[in-house]
């Protein structure tokens, strides 16, 4: 996958058959993140914490509906995929990189959380298994995908 | 945090801008931004840059402090502010918290 064309804040991207596939696959696995597992502080001094907590969750819900909806539309407008020459072209405007950057993300640290929170620094590698093995690929393909769409607005920036 | 290589460049030392009236009496929340290996690099400082709107250099400074020293605190604000600007990062799936200023 790789930008070819950016038109104001409308981006083309050249998308192979294999990728797409891929991207749509994973993108299946949002939301992967429990809302429970944000957390507003980390020590109960602040005040109000506890009504604190229940708006993030109250924020973050709203807006994973919205990404849920959004997302559900990328997959179904198929003016947004263009098939050309055994590939596809994908049109993304501005804000729908920037979800679809907080989507893959999700999914990135939901399928970390599934792998038990592996750190190489601390000495805790992943333990793959036949269970957890797809949500490895899964990270790491959001890891590329990210990456893609971060050089895009880099390089148009 | 996932390391991405990029060149980066500090900003100058600056003094913050204060946003709003916050005297001294006004209690301050501190909004923090911690480590983890998952994410990249370069989305934490895009993320910064977005929820902020800071110049790409002083995104960084604070990306490299979060990775370095295991947080960076992001900015005094507040509690509404700081609730406002929680909201936005954690949405990014960043890990960030308000602390009570003492």
């Amino acid at each position: 996958m790789k930008l070819i064309q950016r038109d104001g804040e409308s981006f083309l991207f050249h998308i192979s058959k294999r990728e797409k596939g891929l991207l749509f696959e994973v993108l299946k696995l949002y939301p992967l993140i429990p809302i429970a597992h944000h957390r507003v502080s980390q020590t109960a001094a602040a005040p109000r914490v506890t009504e604190s907590q229940k708006l993030l969750e109250s924020a973050l819900a709203d807006r994973t509906r919205e990404n849920k909806r959004q997302l559900l539309a990328m997959l179904t407008q198929e003016a947004r995929l263009q098939e050309t020459d055994g590939a596809h072209r994908l049109t993304l405007s501005l804000p729908q990189m920037e979800w679809l950057l907080q989507v893959l993300n999700d999914i990135r640290v939901g399928s970390w959380l599934i792998l038990g929170e592996p750190d190489e620094k601390k000495g805790k590698p992943i333990e793959l298994n036949d269970e957890n093995a797809r949500y490895y690929a899964a990270m790491e393909f959001c890891g590329l995908f990210q990456m893609t769409l971060l050089d895009a607005l880099q390089q148009s920036s | 945090m996932a390391e991405t290589v990029e060149p980066v460049v500090l900003p100058d030392i600056e003094k913050e801008e204060q946003t709003g009236d916050q005297g001294e009496l006004e209690p301050g929340y501190l909004v923090i931004c911690w480590d983890d290996p998952v994410n990249l690099m370069a989305y934490v400082t895009h993320v910064f840059q977005v929820v902020f709107g800071w110049p790409k250099p002083k995104a960084e400074f604070h990306m490299l402090q979060v990775h370095n020293q295991g947080k960076s605190v992001l900015t005094r604000e507040s509690m509404e502010r700081a609730e406002h600007y929680v909201h936005q990062l954690q949405s990014y799936s960043l890990h960030a918290t308000m602390e009570r200023d003492a």
